[in-house]
């Protein structure tokens, strides 16, 4: 980094002489159908500097970025780059790449039956003089790269697909610097890490910036910016919300810009202050009282005894899961993405069948049921995909709320469909959950319907047959603070009724704030099962890493 | 629920469909003036043969007179009637390539699934003694069991063994023409023809020609046709298995969580598809042929595809645009046999017609891909 911005006065307006700006972006709007994703936003991203971008779901953070990389053309707007004149039109990511612009996307895009090494040279691919690919170059340039980065560790001829999360995003950040990035924008990278190993791609980041690399860093955590940034726009509602240098702001601070209101909801802000004190654990007896033991003594609704699941298709076997969940109770599963939560979710569920082992609800074996008659005995599911496994997206709000209840009595009970008492099914709902879409009320095709409308339709379906159990997966992933809030409303009620609740989510906060008990997947294996006293950022985190080995009660 | 207005439908599709097919018509003129053939002329027997219509004097055929405007007009009924005889196969195979699309499934295996159903209403209508109120049913019933099962075999493969259903129906066609030409050759065949063909079906299982164009092709099988696509336009909005059928088309992952069986009810469908398309060849058999002969099915399970699609796959649409291919091929011959103009110039129209149709439907799925491409750029909520 070549000068700290740290002694300008205004946050909000920067007047930083001895930096040179590498990116402007002046009044940059980009529209897709029914949104404005990007509303004249201006930025500057300065040379050498670790420049954060902060704002919720739905901010515009991946759109400003996909511009920038050259896969979206704004509007209106310009971009403007370096010292031109005149602004830059990328024609796509190849342009944005050759300018030196690099990027690490959330979903990244290796190729699985590839090595490390073929996927880090792929589309610059380093050739003998007779044209062969020239593996030994690229081996010794990588090599060179990598210990640079301190990344020797870092196995070259790995299958990409046998790499882990953590590891995986290296070898983009490898791949983007081989490209000869100047520019390294990341796209929410600590979202699927695991505290420790987030701190370790922070380490790395910070050796990127010493050596002169510009990083734009996005993400909804305030902890990270804080920590970690020079500076910091907050995007809200695809505007840009204010620029300020991480030095002189406050997580309160950055906390209003994002969420934009004086006062925040009761849920959304504890959460959030929890999350941006670093203390997850402290949301916790602010929520709810404890209950567990009593609830447990109610008997338990649910109960996976020592289930194992094959392999199959790239699923993560699942190895001798106990648990139990009371009537009454939440119990959450924390891991990193892909430990096996899905596989669990679906087990209980019967989507996918277990190997071995049993699963009861109230006392009955439902481990041989497929999907419907489980649901006949009370299991409610919101699925962690909402698109693609928790709504028909091409129907409309009243087709979808019947989407597994179309053979009721009181939807029919057979051969037709009434029509008309699903109608007023359906206008009911949109009342009680307060379906907001548009003119055509039920009829209005969800596709139309933003993220968390369309989520209200998930959880009202789940929820309105009276579960016994109610497997939530990632219920809040991708909605703003008002729809999580109702999703937090919703689960809390589905408790108060009695029925037991497994909470799947990789946000650690949300989890600790409402879970009774908080199990721990690590490679398909629960590593513990804490207690609410006990489950805190701290223990959590180290068993998700597989770190330590907790106690399974 | 859908329900679209009269006018919103005649604003969008049909008004488009409809351009599609004056562009066709029109393209076509163009290569034809190119080749020097008397367009109007043509044109105008295209129009008498399709639909019936005629100025002029009569001339002695089965007819229905008007007059219009002090102009004699003419409904010539034996026209009309082979335009809708033409459709009859086009609307079952339509609905069956319909049927699984909706379910999520390319079905290209009509034609094959028609041959087969010729060949078992051939060999059922060979029974005798039988009163036609029962052999009618029974031939078609017949035929449509064993479209049935040959439909549902690409879906019991792409459950059980995931292999894909356009490649299994389409090689699937082969072995149902080979089996039928084997089975022929092996008992089926009539030893006073010459020609691989079944022996002639009982009369008893003859389906009636239309009282008023005897000369005709057109039968009974015509109304079943239609009360086939109705019934299908009321089983996906109206009953619970369409309700299931469209999920499972549309979203498998959300139906499949939601305790659809999905494999379930996709070879339900398949087996309904195949039920339409062996109905359709045992309606050939009984109407037209009265026996299995070499080509019974002609290209109409593969038309049934081209059908569907610019029928927007419900069953109304389908109905239209069966009736229109039905009506646009028989007006072909008849334009033929009036001014010497190939009769394959309704291939052509019917191509330029499928592809204006064709680029409409990318242009939709482009915008519904940008929508989605918004949405998860910004997911924004409320």
């Amino acid at each position: 980094m070549s000068e700290p911005p740290s002694n300008s006065t205004n946050p909000t307006a920067q007047p930083i002489a001895r930096t040179k700006a590498l990116v402007r972006l002046e009044r940059v709007t980009k529209r897709f159908p029914g949104i404005v994703a990007n509303d004249r936003i201006d930025l500057t991203i300065q040379a050498g500097e670790f420049h954060a971008v902060i704002g919720e779901n739905g901010a515009g953070k991946s759109t400003l970025l996909n511009i920038l990389y050259g896969r979206y053309r704004p509007d209106e707007g310009q971009l403007i780059f370096e010292g031109d004149d005149a602004p830059c039109l990328f024609a796509g990511p190849a342009d944005a790449i050759r300018r030196g612009i690099g990027l690490v996307s959330q979903h990244y895009a290796s190729i699985p039956a590839l090595t490390v090494l073929e996927n880090v040279i792929l589309g610059q691919e380093p050739t003998t003089a007779g044209g062969l690919l020239n593996v030994r170059a690229a081996r010794r340039r990588i090599g060179e790269l990598a210990s640079r980065l301190g990344l020797s560790g870092l196995d070259l001829d790995m299958r990409a697909d046998r790499l882990s999360v953590a590891a995986g995003q290296k070898v983009e950040v490898l791949k983007a610097l081989y490209r000869g990035a100047r520019l390294l924008m990341l796209d929410e990278p600590t979202a699927t890490l695991a505290p420790s190993e987030a701190d370790a791609l922070f380490v790395l980041l910070h050796e990127l910036t010493e050596a002169g690399t510009t990083l734009l860093f996005v993400t909804h955590k305030l902890r990270e910016v804080i920590a970690h940034s020079d500076r910091v726009t907050v995007l809200r509602r695809g505007r840009n919300a204010g620029d300020f240098l991480t030095s002189r702001t406050t997580e309160a601070e950055l906390l209003e810009r994002m969420v934009g209101r004086s006062s925040p909801s009761p849920m959304a802000s504890t959460i959030l202050t929890a999350q941006a004190e670093g203390k997850g654990d402290l949301s916790v007896d602010l929520l709810s009282d404890s209950l567990g033991e009593e609830k447990r003594s109610n008997g338990s609704v649910l109960r996976v005894e020592r289930v194992s699941t094959r392999a199959s298709g790239g699923a993560r076997p699942l190895v001798d899961v106990s648990l139990e969940v009371a009537g009454g109770e939440v119990v959450g599963v924390a891991g990193v993405d892909g430990s096996g939560q899905r596989e669990l979710a679906e087990v209980i569920v019967g989507l996918r069948g277990p190997d071995t082992g049993a699963i009861l609800l109230d006392n009955m074996s439902i481990a041989r049921k497929d999907v419907r008659e489980r649901m006949g005995l009370g299991v409610g599911f919101i699925p962690e995909d909402r698109q693609r496994a928790g709504l028909v997206m091409d129907f409309t709000i009243a087709e979808d709320l019947l989407l597994g209840h179309e053979r009721e009595r009181k939807c029919g009970g057979g051969l037709f469909l009434r029509r008309r008492a699903m109608q007023a099914r359906a206008d009911t709902a949109i009342k009680t959950y307060d379906i907001r879409g548009g003119l055509l009320g039920a009829r209005q095709s969800v596709q139309t319907l933003s993220g968390g409308n369309q989520q209200k339709i998930v959880v009202a379906r789940a929820i309105e047959s009276a579960p016994r159990l109610l497997v939530a997966s990632q219920p809040t992933r991708g909605l703003d603070v008002e729809a999580s809030e109702f999703v937090y409303r919703s689960l809390r009620e589905v408790q108060e009724r009695g029925a037991a609740i497994l909470l799947f989510s990789l946000d650690l906060d949300e989890l600790l704030a409402m879970s009774d008990r908080v199990a721990v997947l690590f490679d398909g294996r629960i590593v513990g099962i804490l207690p609410r006293g006990q489950a805190t950022r701290d223990t959590v985190g180290a068993l998700m890493t597989g770190s330590v080995s907790g106690s399974a009660p | 629920m859908k329900r679209p207005s009269l006018s919103g439908i005649l604003h969008s599709r049909a008004l488009f469909l409809f351009g599609c097919v004056l562009g066709g018509l029109g393209i076509a003129g163009v290569i034809m003036a190119a080749c020097g053939y008397p367009v109007g002329a043509a044109y105008g027997a295209l129009w008498t043969g399709a639909t019936g219509i005629q100025t002029g004097p009569a001339d002695g055929l089965s007819q229905i007179g008007f007059v219009i405007a002090g102009r004699q007009v003419h409904i010539h009924l034996f026209l009309f009637a082979q335009s809708l005889a033409r459709a009859t196969p086009l609307i079952l195979t339509g609905l069956a390539v319909a049927v699984g699309l909706r379910a999520g499934l390319f079905n290209i295996g009509a034609q094959g699934q028609m041959v087969l159903g010729a060949l078992g209403a051939a060999v059922a209508g060979q029974a005798h003694g039988l009163s036609p109120a029962i052999h009618v049913p029974l031939v078609l019933l017949t035929g449509a069991a064993v479209g049935a099962c040959w439909g549902a075999i690409p879906a019991l493969l792409k459950s059980r063994r995931g292999v894909h259903e356009v490649l299994s129906t389409i090689l699937l066609n082969y072995v149902a023409v080979n089996l039928a030409a084997y089975l022929i050759l092996h008992g089926l065949k009539d030893p006073e023809r010459m020609a691989a063909e079944t022996r002639e079906i009982a009369a008893s299982a003859w389906l009636g020609t239309a009282p008023f164009a005897l000369q005709s092709n057109l039968t009974g099988g015509f109304l079943i046709a239609v009360v086939a696509a109705v019934g299908f336009a009321a089983l996906l909005p109206w009953t619970a298995w369409g309700y299931r059928l469209r999920a499972v088309g549309l979203g498998p992952e959300a139906a499949e969580a939601a305790g659809i069986k999905v494999d379930r009810t996709r070879i339900f469908a398949m087996a309904l598809s195949g039920a339409l398309a062996g109905a359709a060849g045992a309606i050939e058999v009984m109407s037209v042929h009265h026996r299995y002969v070499e080509g019974v099915a002609a290209t109409y399970g593969f038309d049934g595809i081209a059908v569907a699609l610019l029928g927007g796959l419900s069953g109304i649409g389908v109905l239209v645009s069966a009736l229109f291919f039905g009506a646009l091929e028989s007006g072909a011959a008849f334009m033929e046999s009036q001014t010497n103009v190939p009769a394959d110039l309704a291939v052509i129209v019917e191509g330029i017609v499928i592809l204006f149709a064709g680029i409409r439907l990318v242009r939709r799925s482009r915008a519904r891909e940008h929508i989605e491409e918004g949405r998860q750029a910004t997911d924004v909520s409320a």
